[in-house]
């Protein structure tokens, strides 16, 4: 389980005004974001031939990663904020704790796909069980602060607030028109299920991690998919307990260790030579990464319209494919080169 | 008003030209010959072929490192004032996009590959730090002027060639160009919401394996344009070379190729632009060193300018043999002419000459004629304008007649694809699927307008003698001339033409079924291995998983960068089908049945055309009707 710093709920706790939660929910779209790069890395790394179902459940979650990175951006700009994502400190370094994460906690390595990796993934993405609903008050004592418990202080915050603190009508919303799943945040109930929708889609709900939440399953559940080597079933009989109603015992999830590129782990712009296929391809992709960045910081900021979601939406598939040949060896076959996911305003 | 202005800047750096290279063969769109290894990788020396060189590049067109070398402001009479050091456009970078997806380079077909165009591209002026001072579209063009540019180390290949691209930079946004004096007057220059861009583009390396693969030099100007000019072509006096023949793409006899020239009677000067005219050392890129280059006229004679007589020098042009010169101008010269030397000019040839004896000259009579936009694409019941600018001495030229005829030689066919053993799909016929006017009159502006309309072509590349599905339409060409009795002659330049992609008609069922676009689905999975990455096209359920995505990618304008490779090559109408398609998809009852039995996918091929290792425009270059019947004449 990830552990944060109880720095990253200043001014949450207590809560006089919406801009005191402006630092918090700027800290949790770094954070949603901070797990895409790896995420990415791992998925771009598997020969999808080979571990199309492994390759299936990545895309799944990072696609929620990225929804959330879009609730929470909502969340903030309801509340007058306004999501600061075009800039160099925006990207975690790899590796490297998690924004806001305890320094002694979780070391998250740029790695291709490996049982290690996943088991990163898994500490990641573990969640609380339950989920220690604890109130603003009994926060301020803790050492350390779970993922869980963070949403949720942003949340009780909110309340506290109440529906004045949030802009009408409501502002720079990336809305269902834009991402399906999206969510326009304008009061206090609309907040309530972003970042509800946001706990339960990482952790699972209250009542049961395991309980299916939009698409699928809790991440963490997901990902054990993988290490079982089954899918995540619901077993018939409906009279079991709640941690026996659902096993990994449906569909294989086969690894193959064969099936992956072996791109380097932790690659970095300074690890390149200067000169080299690698640093031009790498440059190429991070020139991309920052573009998407931009493209990003351009949308959450009031160019919410379909067209500035369509060019996110084509540096993403840029980025995708750019990735893909890299670490498959195009178009040189002997070479096999990992995206460093790094700020680059210039094409050098 | 043209990049060729007392106000101007240059630039200079690289680009990437990151195409895929299976569709660079005719027969690779034989759907039912098509096997798995032309995806791959090709062997050694090109054995076996497989999908080329790039099977697995995105199209990506970048502008990689340019920087802006050298900036020029008007100084009254003399257009010799080089910014100084203090004016901020000097520190300034020349960048694509950040912002949105990078720019694609795309063919117009596989059998016109020798105009590929720079599509979705975005050009930036910005800060060496990146912060963006005039973001702009570049309006899409076509390179013009391929030549065999570089001596002395290989031969008539892709890395040896030359070529340019001339457009305009539109929908100008402005930032804070108060710290440069220079962007301010290009500011106020640009009235008409243009800017002129013209840039150069050799040494591309062909090697999968070096860091530079599928890069390039790229030296470029840009400056002011007017809306009432012409985009891709400079209103001027275009010097013109014949053929020596040979080479891989163009030979120039004397040595220099094609180039233009702007006089400015108001600056009392000549701009004259040898950026794609220079030849260059093939291990340096340095332009190779002609002797002292000299700019002068031809000498009137009893009222007639007599081409080939004697000649009056202008100015001479000394320092071009340098990457450092070549860098700074671009090849742009400017020499200042007296009133005098101005008056001489004005109804007489330029002759550029060097000391070597390489040379280039004006037409006797000083005229030109050629179309602004010379790519285009078409339905059936389509018609097309295209203007094109007849000048004499640099002047529109109103009330003259332009011709027009159907010239296929420089398109090319099969013939020379490492698979002879299939049917070669014959270019420009059938003939009468486009009609045109034959002739037509210029204007006050010296435009004339030749109208072309288009009928179904039927599907006259279709392979196994027209049973199976294969390359979309017909590509055509046309090209204009001036009437000998009244403009004498000179060189013609083989690429001054208008090519012309005619799409086949086609009628969607409806509702439309994966049947009724499998056939492209499949072509477009086989031709294009990068969208391996996303899915497989040729796939019913692939594809029905990713309709939102494909749903969006197919809906884009033909310009947006973010389009997938495939949708360029696509007819309106079999786009149109895809859209309902994957709004409702629906697989169709019966497969496909085959109307006679494939032919078998000969082995690999033996012997790969010796070109076809130099590159995908160097394969194609070769395999021109021009070439394929000079051949064929040379045998006989």
């Amino acid at each position: 389980m990830i552990r944060l710093q109880p720095s990253v709920l200043e001014g949450v706790l207590q809560p006089k005004s919406a801009q005191d939660l402006w630092p918090a929910l700027q800290q949790a779209i770094e954070l949603e974001h901070s797990t895409i790069p790896p995420y990415l890395y791992a998925l771009y790394s598997l020969n999808t031939s080979a571990n199309a179902e492994i390759a299936a459940i990545l895309q799944s979650v990072v696609v929620e990663e990225m929804l959330h990175m879009t609730l929470s951006s909502n969340v903030l700009n309801a509340l007058g904020g306004s999501p600061s994502i075009d800039r160099p400190d925006f990207i975690p370094k790899y590796p490297g704790p998690l924004p806001g994460g305890v320094q002694s906690d979780l070391t998250v390595h740029l790695a291709p796909f490996s049982l290690n990796q996943l088991d990163t993934f898994l500490q990641i993405e573990e969640p609380e069980d339950p989920i220690e609903f604890k109130s603003l008050q009994a926060m301020e004592a803790l050492p350390e602060i779970t993922i869980g418990q963070f949403y949720t202080a942003i949340l009780l915050a909110i309340e506290i607030l109440g529906d004045g603190a949030f802009v009408k009508p409501p502002r720079n919303q990336v809305g269902p028109d834009l991402m399906p799943e999206s969510i326009v945040v304008y009061d206090v109930a609309t907040a309530k299920a972003a970042i509800t929708t946001i706990i339960e889609q990482g952790e699972g709900t209250s009542t049961s991690p395991l309980e299916v939440v939009g698409a699928g399953f809790a991440h963490y559940y997901r990902y054990m998919q993988i290490k079982k080597g089954n899918r995540l079933v619901k077993n018939p009989d409906p009279h079991l307990p709640p941690d026996q109603q659902y096993s990994y015992t449906g569909a294989p999830v086969p690894f193959s260790a064969a099936g992956v590129y072996c791109a380097p782990t932790d690659p970095s712009s300074a690890k390149y030579p200067a000169g080299s296929a690698q640093a031009f391809a790498n440059d190429n992709f991070n020139y991309t990464y920052t573009s998407l960045l931009a493209a990003l910081h351009a949308m959450f900021n009031g160019a919410n319209t379909q067209d500035q979601f369509n060019r996110a939406i084509g540096l993403m598939m840029s980025l995708k494919s750019q990735a893909i040949a890299m670490m498959s060896g195009v178009p040189n076959p002997a070479l096999l080169i990992g995206p460093s996911f790094e700020y680059l305003p210039v094409n050098p | 008003m043209s990049y060729l202005n007392t106000l101007r800047l240059h630039f200079a750096g690289r680009f990437q030209a990151n195409i895929s290279t299976v569709n660079n063969d005719p027969v690779h769109f034989y759907n039912d010959a098509f096997r798995p290894s032309w995806q791959e990788l090709q062997g050694p020396d090109f054995d076996p072929p497989n999908g080329w060189f790039s099977p697995g590049g995105d199209a990506a067109w970048r502008l990689l490192g340019c920087k802006v070398t050298a900036a020029w402001l008007p100084a009254g009479e003399v257009a010799l004032s080089e910014v100084p050091a203090s004016d901020l456009v000097l520190q300034c970078i020349v960048a694509d996009s950040d912002r949105q997806a990078p720019a694609k380079l795309v063919d117009l077909d596989p059998e016109q590959q020798l105009v590929s165009e720079i599509w979705g591209l975005q050009v930036r002026i910005a800060d060496a730090d990146g912060n963006t001072l005039l973001l702009s579209d570049f309006e899409h063009a076509a390179f013009m002027d391929i030549w065999d540019r570089a001596q002395g180390q290989t031969q008539a290949g892709d890395a040896d060639a030359g070529a340019m691209y001339q457009s305009v930079l539109r929908n100008l946004q402005w930032g804070d160009v108060s710290g440069s004096p220079f962007l301010t007057k290009l500011r106020e220059a640009a009235t008409d919401g243009l800017l002129s861009i013209k840039f150069n583009v050799d040494n591309i390396n062909m090697d999968n394996t070096s860091p530079d693969f599928l890069t390039g030099r790229i030296a470029g100007t840009i400056g002011p344009a007017a809306v009432s000019e012409p985009q891709h072509m400079v209103l001027g006096r275009h010097f013109l070379a014949a053929t020596y023949g040979g080479g891989g793409f163009f030979v120039p006899a004397g040595g220099i190729n094609n180039c233009v020239a702007v006089v400015d009677p108001d600056a009392s000067c000549i701009f004259l632009d040898l950026g794609n005219a220079l030849p260059t050392i093939g291990t340096t890129g340095a332009p190779v060193d002609l002797g002292e280059l000299t700019l002068g006229v031809f000498n009137v004679t009893d009222g007639t300018p007599f081409a080939g007589g004697a000649v009056t020098a202008l100015g001479t042009i000394s320092g071009y043999a340098s990457n450092e010169w070549y860098t700074k101008t671009a090849g742009v010269v400017a020499l200042p002419l007296t009133s005098e030397q101005l008056q001489s000019i004005a109804a007489a040839p330029l002759v550029l000459r060097s000391a070597n004896a390489a040379f280039i000259d004006e037409w006797p009579t000083g005229v030109f004629v050629t179309a602004d936009t010379f790519v285009y694409r078409m339905s059936p019941g389509d018609s097309v304008n295209v203007n094109f600018y007849l000048t004499q001495w640099g002047q529109p030229v109103s009330g003259a007649t332009v011709f027009f005829t159907a010239d296929p030689s420089q398109l090319q066919a099969q013939a020379g694809s490492p698979l002879p053993q299939f049917t070669a799909p014959a270019v420009a016929v059938p003939e009468d699927a486009i009609q045109f006017n034959g002739s037509a009159t210029t204007d006050a502006n010296g435009i004339a307008v030749l109208t072309v309309t288009a009928t179904d072509p039927g599907t006259p590349r279709n392979f196994n003698d027209g049973k199976d599905y294969g390359i979309d339409g017909q590509v055509y060409g046309i090209r204009p001339s001036v009437n000998p009795q009244v403009y004498g002659g000179g060189p013609v330049d083989p690429w001054n033409f208008v090519s012309i992609l005619l799409w086949s008609g086609f009628t969607a069922a409806d509702p439309v079924t994966w049947n009724d676009i499998a056939p492209t689905m499949t072509q477009y999975a086989n031709l294009y291995p990068v969208m391996n990455r996303f899915l497989n096209l040729g796939d019913y359920d692939s594809v029905v998983a990713h309709t939102r995505l494909l749903t969006l990618a197919f809906s884009l304008d033909i310009a947006n960068p973010n389009s997938m490779p495939v949708t360029r090559d696509l007819s309106p109408a079999k786009r149109q089908a895809i859209l309902s398609f994957l709004a409702n998809p629906q697989r169709g009852e019966v497969a496909k049945v085959r109307a006679m039995a494939a032919p078998e996918v000969p082995a690999e091929a033996v012997t790969p055309p010796p070109l076809a290792r130099k590159g995908g425009k160097a394969a194609a270059a070769a395999r021109r009707l021009v070439n394929l019947s000079a051949r064929k004449g040379s045998q006989s």
